[in-house]
């Protein structure tokens, strides 16, 4: 196809253009690099040039204290965090923080979608409202709820002392708050996924439904047969970007818990300002990044792995 | 099988109407074409039956009984969308065997992983799969069947799509435009395929399109709509032959019923543009008329003659036919009008008699062929008395 329109372009340009044309297809061939330079600059200057200096910084004994002075000791302080067991509890905090903010925020979010997605009076009114959590800066979002997770006089625990049962402390046993800031997580990209997987729920071709309707499919039976195929390859997409926001997520969960209590909400990137910014280890902690961005990289590795299997059956 | 009855059905979108009320009813067997141009309500109608779309007012029934609540798997009917929506995700194999899995499927394999194991499992039982290779071997589909529907041509697309709607033998069988999507050549093949399908099989089948030559070659009968409205019943020689108002007679054919608005005197007929010929047979009793020509009907004679007094203007070599637009001279032996404005008069002759642009010629007829309209109504008119003795002399 592509062979084909090549060849027939010389053919196309009239013979006493010829010379004009050779030149502006020279300036063509160089339209694009024109438009990839600029965020290609602006990849290198702001994201690969510190990513290398951190992985750098990873092969280092480097302190805070004096940052430009760093002796390279090879793998040492990936040798420090295999050795060291609140390295592996930093990484299952991590690893089940991000899953379940994948599957609880999706979840949400997607049954949120299917419910907006028929139509009902003030239909964007909800949306507009559901998409609150979203539109609120996360700052701001985190200093909301520290009020709403207020022991004393907290919403929360208003209506749990109202139903009569004891106080919950939110944010500061162990094991409510991972919990908590997950519903917060949840509260903040439940509509982002919303709003996605609507646009993908819209874009579900209605013919194709009411023929299985036809075809004596039940509503459920619509649902697994057209419309989650249709909009899989989105729902795996939001899913990749839940999860990576979720490995690299650090306002929220500083703000509310700051990785506390007793680390149980510290995830790789609470971990890393704990390492880098209280022991000034920036060496250590540039290791604890590094370590974070393989795990984002390898979820990423995944999602391409799924969609190129799902191209390949899909045109054969 | 059921003999489909509308009684005063109608739909209105908001405050929309699209069919202000429909009376109609389709015998068993029958081939019924639902003819009219873009927009009239055809695929809503359609939609109405199989019950994808709610019935505003008037009931519909299957063999008497009132369905208008009945879901669409319960109406038992087939369904070939204009746009073939196949699943885009499955194999043809899947697909056409699609609506069995549905009928085998029950409540409790919606439970998680059950629900998988069942598909697999039914993909396998025996007499699915029997049944799925036999119609896929009917139409032709059998090498295709580990496909994608994005890898098919559009023929193959609408034969999978056919496929699907027959694999439950369903009793009634409603196809909106289906082959609207497909080449002239294909169209052709597909269209006798689907004739021949509907002799094998004799079921009812209802059948949507805007284009008359798939309407006359395939129905048993047609109706022809217009802003929601029939506009007439008959077979498709009723249709052709006699119009029952000026829109079917412009709607049916190519080129169209010529329709020359006329003043009589006696047995003299003036036209629009003044030229006055002497019309063979009996007439209604109107003073204003329009009269009714299929371009077969009208016979190119030398100018002497007789008839209606043209030039020809445009001469249309179609091979085993020819078509002449001709423009109507005036008395005085010029043309009428400016060029534009008037319409052409057209006239089929078949093989090629080499007629000039130019040529100046009579047209004449027999007034077996004609078909009169009241300008006002639009509405077919008749001779007052015993017109067929006089006719034929
Ligand atoms: N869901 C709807 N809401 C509002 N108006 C509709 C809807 N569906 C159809 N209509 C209107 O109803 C009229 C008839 O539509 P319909 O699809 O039945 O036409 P059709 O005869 O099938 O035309 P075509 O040959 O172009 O398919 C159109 O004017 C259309 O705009
Ligand atoms: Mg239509």
């Amino acid at each position: 196809m592509t062979e084909q329109t090549l060849l027939e372009r010389p053919l196309a340009v009239p013979a006493y253009s010829a010379r004009t044309s050779t030149a502006r297809r020279r300036l063509n061939g160089l339209l694009p690099y024109a438009f990839v330079i600029p965020p290609a600059l602006y990849l290198l200057v702001f994201m690969f040039w510190p990513l290398g200096k951190q992985i750098y910084l990873s092969l280092t004994r480097t302190r805070l204290a004096n940052p430009n002075r760093s002796t390279f000791i090879g793998l040492r302080n990936y040798e420090r965090l295999l050795d060291n067991p609140d390295f592996y509890t930093t990484l299952k905090i991590t690893l089940i923080y991000s899953v379940m903010a994948v599957i609880v925020g999706v979840a949400v979010g997607l049954v949120a979608a299917l419910a907006l997605n028929r139509p009902f009076p003030g239909r964007t009114l909800v949306r507009g409202i559901l998409l609150f959590g979203w539109a609120v800066p996360n700052v701001a979002a985190a200093l909301v709820w520290l009020w709403i997770f207020n022991e004393r006089s907290g919403i929360l625990n208003t209506i749990v002392t109202g139903l009569g049962l004891e106080r919950v402390s939110w944010l500061t046993s162990t094991e409510m708050a991972l919990p908590s800031i997950l519903l917060v997580t949840v509260w903040q990209v439940s509509p982002f996924v919303m709003l996605v997987m609507l646009a993908a729920l819209q874009s579900v071709p209605e013919e194709v439904k009411e023929a299985a309707v036809v075809d004596g499919a039940d509503k459920l039976n619509v649902f697994k047969s057209v419309t989650l195929p249709h909009i899989l390859p989105t729902l795996q997409l939001v899913s990749l970007l839940v999860m990576v926001w979720s490995i690299r997520r650090f306002d929220i969960i500083y703000l509310l818990t700051g990785g506390g209590p007793v680390g149980s909400t510290s995830t790789l990137i609470v971990k890393l300002r704990q390492v880098a910014f209280e022991n000034h280890d920036l060496g250590l902690s540039s290791a604890y990044g590094v370590v974070g961005l393989m795990l984002a990289l390898s979820v990423a590795a995944i999602h391409a792995l799924f969609n190129h299997r799902r191209q390949k059956m899909s045109s054969r | 099988m059921p003999q489909i009855t509308m009684k005063g059905v109608s739909k209105n979108f908001g405050d929309v109407t699209v069919i202000p009320q429909f009376d109609a009813s389709i015998d068993d067997g029958e081939f019924l074409v639902l003819l009219g141009p873009s927009g009239c309500g055809k695929s809503t109608l359609l939609r109405m039956i199989a019950g994808l779309t709610g019935i505003t007012s008037g009931t519909l029934g299957f063999d008497g009984e009132d369905v208008n609540e009945w879901t669409p798997s319960r109406r038992g009917v087939a369904f070939v969308f204009q746009s073939y929506a196949l699943y885009p995700h499955m194999t043809v194999r899947e697909n056409i065997a699609f609506p069995l899995l549905m009928d085998a499927f029950r409540k409790w394999h919606h439970i998680p992983l059950v629900s998988s194991v069942m598909r697999w499992k039914l993909m396998r039982r025996p007499d699915i799969v029997e049944r799925t290779n036999q119609i896929a071997e009917q139409l032709e589909l059998t090498p295709l069947m580990n496909r994608r529907p994005a890898s098919l041509s559009g023929g193959q697309r609408q034969r999978v799509a056919l496929a699907r709607s027959l694999v439950r033998d369903p009793s009634l069988y409603l196809l909106d435009e289906p082959l609207s999507n497909l080449d002239a050549k294909l169209r052709t093949q597909m269209r006798s395929e689907i004739s021949t399908l509907h002799q094998r099989v004799r079921k009812t089948f209802v059948y949507v399109t805007h284009d008359q030559v798939e309407a006359m070659t395939m129905a048993t009968k047609i109706i022809v709509m217009n802003r929601g409205e029939i506009q007439q019943i008959g077979t498709p020689d009723e249709i052709y032959e006699h119009p029952a108002n000026t829109f079917v007679a412009r709607f049916v054919g190519a080129p169209p019923m010529n329709l020359l608005p006329v003043r009589q005197q006696g047995q003299q007929l003036t036209l629009e543009a003044g030229a006055t010929f002497t019309h063979p047979g009996q007439l209604p009793a109107d003073k204003e008329l329009i009269l009714g020509l299929r371009p077969e009907r009208l016979r190119l004679q030398p100018a002497e003659q007789p008839g209606i007094p043209v030039e020809v203007s445009v001469v249309e070599k179609l091979g085993a036919e020819v078509i002449l637009g001709c423009r109507v001279l005036h008395p005085g032996g010029g043309q009428s009008g400016d060029l534009l404005r008037q319409d052409l008069v057209f006239v089929r002759i078949s093989g090629n008699p080499h007629v000039a642009i130019g040529t100046r010629a009579s047209l004449g007829y027999d007034a077996a062929g004609v078909n009169w309209y009241s300008p006002q109504t639009g509405k077919a008119l008749h001779p007052a008395a015993a017109p067929l003795l006089s006719c034929s002399a």
